[in-house]
C-alpha cells in the first residue's frame, strides 16, 4: 500500500512522521501550484467547492507518483463537505484510476466505521501504546507547525526583517521533518523559540490588529488564498488566525474537546443556534471573540458559493454592526485574481488605520 | 509654488493630476493605456511638463491603479496607494459630505461607503465585465453608436426595453433579440444603461445601505444615460453629483495622499523620465509548476523592479546572475532571448 492524502497548509509534515513510523508507505503529493489547480479545475464538477477541486487534484498528483491508496477525512453536512470524499472517490473511479479511498467520515455517522477506517488508516494495526506513541509525536509535531505559523502572523508587521522571520520559520518546518522523538522535537521547539524571540523588532505605537475566520480549508491554505496573512502583515497588521486544523481534530474526535470552539458556538449562540455545516457557526463565534477582544478589523476567507459560509457571512453584517467591527469578505476560487485581492486588502487595512486614527482623537477629545 | 502630482494607471486608462497646495487642480489628463503603461506614463508627463507652472516645484508624487507599482518607480512616488482609498479621498475633497461613491471605470467598478469622512465599507468588482465601461463600448461598436453618443441617445428614447443583463454574454444575445423585435436604438441604448445600473447594484451593493449624497465618478460618469439610468433606479429619491473633474478621481485622490503624507524630499525622477529607457519584459520562470510570469522593468541594463514571483526567489540581484550564468555557459544566448517575451 502507497497511501497519498491532501495538502492543509503543514499537515504532510506530521503525516510524514506519524505513516513511515508505523510501516505505512505514503506519498506526499507535490506542493500546490497553478497546475495542481488546473487539474482539479478540470476534472472536478463545475460548481463544486474550490476545496475539493484542489484536494481532488493533489490526489491526482500522489497518484501520478505511484499512490494506490487515499487518505481522506470526510467532514459533515448539511454542507457539502459531508459528500467530498464521495465525490472524489466516484471521480477518480470515473478517471479509471484504481484506487483504494479509505474514507474518515465524521464519528456521528457511526464510531465503528470510523475506528475501522482510522485503523486502514494506521495500516491496519490495532491502537497498541507504539502506535499510541507515534501518534501523540505526529500530534504534537502538527501542533508545533501551527504555533510557528501563529508566531509569524503576529510577528511579520512588528520584525525589523521579514525575511529572517521567514527563514525561521520555514528552517524549523524543514526540521520537523527530520523529527522522530520526543528530544529532537523539544530541541528544536527550543532553539526556534530562542531565535524567535531575539528577532529585533520595531517600536510600533499603534499596531492594527486583524482576525482571520473562516472555512478550514480557504482561511489556512496560503496557497490557496494568496497567502492573505502575509500581505497583511506586510501592511503592518498583527494577525490572528481563528481556523485551526488542531482545534478541528480536537472537536471532531469523540473523545476530546476544543475548548476554543466550544466558547465560539457560545458566544455565536445569540445570532445562530442551528448547525449550518462546516465552519459556519465558527465563523460567527470567532469575529465576536475577536470585536471582544479588542481587533480592529476582521477578514472572512471562504470558497465562493460556500453555503455555511454565505449563512455566516449575512449573519457577519449583523455582528459587525452591534459590535462596530470592520469586516471584510473574501470569497475564493479558481477565478479569484490577485490584483484585485491585493488592493480591497490594502484598502481594508487603510480603512482600518483611518478608523483608529479618528478613534484616539475622538478619545483624546472627551 | 508648491505642486504634487497623482498618476493613475489602470489597464484601460491613465490619468494625471497637477495639484496646488489648496488642492485646486492645475491640470489634468485622460489617456488611454494601450497595453503600455510606460508609453502612457510618458505622454501624461509630457503633458504635465507642457502645463507646468513657471515657478512651480513639485513636492510630492502619489501613485494608483492596477500599474500603481510600476508607475511609482517610473514616475518616483512618494506613496503608492490603492484605488479605493484614492477614489474615496477625492471625492471627500470634492464632497465632504458624501455618503456613498460609485466608480465606474474602464476595467471595474467600485462601490464605497463613507460615513464621516471615513470609508466605513467598500467593495470592488474586478471580475464581471457586466459592470463596467467596457462593456458600454463593447456594446457601443456593436450597434455602431459612437460611445459619446451613446448617453445623449439613451436620453432620447421614448421608453426602455428591459434588456437582461446578468452578465456580457445574455445582455448580448438578448440585446440582438430586441433589436429584431423592431425596437429602436435609443431604447435599446437606454435597456443597456439600466442593464449597466442593475447590474452594478446586484454585484455592489447588496446588503449595503445607499445613503445620499452618492457621487458618481470615473470615465462613465460622463455618460448621461447612465446617471439618468441610476436616477431612475433611486426614482429620482437620491441626490446624485456627478463632479467636472469626475474622469481623474483617483489621480487626484493620489495628488491629496502626497500632499498629506508629506515627504521631506519627493522621490519624483523629474520630467527628464520622458527620455529616459524605461522597458518592461517579461519570461516564464520554469523552476517549478508555478510557472510564474516574472515582470521586470529596465533601464538599460538596470533592473529597476520585478513583479509575479510566487516563491520570492526572484529579485533583481537573482535575475541578474541568472542571467549572467546563462551567458557564460555554452547554452546559446537564443534561448534566453526566446523565453523573453517583450512586454
Ligand atoms: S518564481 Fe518561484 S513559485 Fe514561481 S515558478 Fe518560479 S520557482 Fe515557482
Amino acid at each position: 500500500m502507497k497511501a497519498t492524502f491532501p495538502h492543509l497548509l503543514h499537515l504532510d509534515i506530521a503525516l510524514g512522521v506519524l505513516y513511515p513510523a508505523l510501516g505505512v508507505e505514503i506519498i506526499t503529493p507535490p506542493p500546490i501550484t497553478q497546475k495542481t489547480i488546473e487539474i482539479g479545475v478540470k476534472l472536478a464538477p463545475q460548481n463544486a467547492c474550490f476545496p475539493l477541486k484542489v484536494t481532488l487534484a493533489n490526489f491526482i498528483e500522489g497518484i501520478e507518483l505511484g499512490a494506490d491508496t487515499i487518505f481522506m477525512a470526510g467532514g459533515v453536512g448539511p454542507c457539502r463537505f459531508g459528500y467530498y470524499g464521495q465525490i472524489q472517490r466516484i471521480i477518480l473511479e470515473d478517471l479509471g484510476y484504481n484506487v483504494n479511498f479509505v474514507l474518515l467520515d465524521h464519528p456521528r455517522y457511526g464510531i465503528r466505521p470510523f475506528i475501522r477506517a482510522l485503523q486502514a488508516m494506521a495500516g491496519g494495526r490495532v491502537l497498541s501504546s507504539r502506535v499510541i506513541k507515534v501518534a501523540s509525536l505526529a500530534w504534537k509535531i502538527l501542533r508545533f507547525s501551527e504555533e510557528l505559523e501563529t508566531e509569524r502572523r503576529a510577528l511579520r508587521a512588528q520584525v525589523k526583517n521579514r525575511q529572517q522571520l521567514d527563514e525561521i520559520v520555514e528552517g524549523a518546518l524543514e526540521q520537523l521533518r527530520q523529527v522522530n522523538n520526543g528530544e529532537s522535537l523539544q530541541a528544536i521547539q527550543e532553539a526556534t523559540r530562542k531565535k524567535l524571540n531575539s528577532l529585533e523588532r520595531k517600536e510600533i505605537e499603534d499596531l492594527i490588529k486583524v482576525g482571520i475566520v473562516g472555512e478550514i480549508y480557504i482561511a489556512q491554505e496560503t496557497k490557496i488564498n494568496f497567502n492573505v496573512e502575509k500581505i497583511l502583515g506586510d501592511l503592518g497588521a498583527y494577525v490572528h488566525n481563528s481556523v485551526s486544523t488542531v482545534e478541528y481534530v480536537l472537536h471532531t474526535l469523540p473523545f476530546t474537546h476544543s475548548q476554543e470552539k466550544l466558547e465560539a458556538w457560545k458566544l455565536a449562540k445569540p445570532y445562530l443556534k442551528r448547525f449550518v455545516g462546516g465552519e459556519g457557526i465558527d465563523t460567527v463565534g470567532s469575529t465576536i471573540r475577536y470585536a471582544q477582544q479588542g481587533f480592529d478589523g476582521v477578514i472572512h476567507l471562504y470558497p465562493f458559493t460556500c453555503m455555511p459560509e454565505v449563512v455566516a457571512k449575512s449573519i457577519l453584517t449583523t455582528v459587525s454592526k452591534d459590535y462596530d467591527l470592520p469586516i471584510l469578505h473574501l470569497a475564493i476560487d479558481e477565478h479569484s485574481g490577485e490584483a484585485g485581492l491585493v488592493t480591497r486588502v490594502e484598502a481594508f487595512v487603510d480603512v482600518l488605520e483611518r478608523r483608529k486614527k479618528l478613534n484616539k482623537r475622538k478619545l483624546e477629545v472627551s | 509654488m508648491d505642486l504634487y502630482l497623482g498618476v493613475d494607471v489602470g489597464s484601460v486608462t491613465t490619468k494625471f493630476v497637477l495639484m496646488d497646495e489648496g488642492k485646486n487642480i492645475l491640470a489634468s489628463c485622460y489617456l488611454r493605456t494601450s497595453g503600455d503603461p510606460i508609453e502612457a506614463l510618458k505622454e501624461g508627463l509630457r503633458y504635465i511638463e507642457k502645463h507646468f507652472p513657471h515657478d512651480g516645484e513639485i513636492k510630492g508624487v502619489g501613485s494608483t491603479g492596477s500599474a500603481r507599482h510600476l508607475a511609482g518607480i517610473v514616475v518616483g512616488a512618494d506613496i503608492v496607494k490603492n484605488e479605493i482609498t484614492a477614489h474615496a479621498i477625492a471625492a471627500i475633497t470634492r464632497v465632504p459630505e458624501v455618503r456613498t461613491v460609485f466608480e465606474i471605470g474602464g476595467q471595474d467598478s467600485k462601490l464605497i461607503i463613507i460615513r464621516d469622512g471615513v470609508v466605513e465599507d467598500f467593495a470592488m468588482n474586478t471580475v464581471c465585465a457586466a459592470g463596467t465601461g467596457s462593456f458600454l463600448e463593447h456594446q457601443a461598436v456593436r450597434l455602431n453608436v459612437p460611445i459619446e453618443e451613446f448617453g445623449k441617445l439613451a436620453l432620447r428614447a421614448e421608453q426602455a426595453v428591459r434588456i437582461a443583463g446578468r452578465c456580457t454574454v445574455f445582455a448580448e444575445s438578448d440585446m440582438i433579440h430586441k433589436q429584431q423585435l423592431g425596437f429602436g436604438k435609443p431604447e435599446i441604448v437606454k435597456g443597456l444603461c439600466e442593464a449597466l445600473v442593475r447590474n452594478f447594484i446586484n454585484n455592489l451593493a447588496t446588503g449595503k445601505t445607499i445613503e445620499d449624497p452618492i457621487v458618481f465618478q470615473g470615465g462613465v460618469a460622463a455618460n448621461e444615460g447612465i446617471v439618468q439610468a441610476f436616477r431612475d433606479f433611486f426614482q429620482g429619491k437620491k441626490k446624485i453629483i456627478v463632479p467636472p473633474e469626475h474622469g481623474v478621481m483617483g489621480a487626484w485622490g493620489a495628488a491629496i495622499l502626497a500632499l498629506e503624507y508629506a515627504p521631506e524630499k519627493t522621490s519624483f525622477s523629474g520630467f527628464e523620465v520622458i527620455s529616459r529607457q524605461f522597458e518592461s519584459r517579461s519570461f516564464n520562470c520554469e523552476d517549478c509548476p508555478n510557472a510564474c510570469e516574472i515582470v521586470i522593468l529596465k533601464e538599460e541594463e538596470d533592473i529597476k523592479a520585478l513583479w509575479g514571483s510566487r516563491c520570492g526567489k526572484w529579485t533583481p540581484a537573482t535575475v541578474r546572475k541568472r542571467w549572467e550564468e546563462k551567458e557564460s555557459s555554452e547554452e546559446p544566448l537564443q534561448r534566453e532571448e526566446e523565453s523573453l517575451v517583450e512586454g
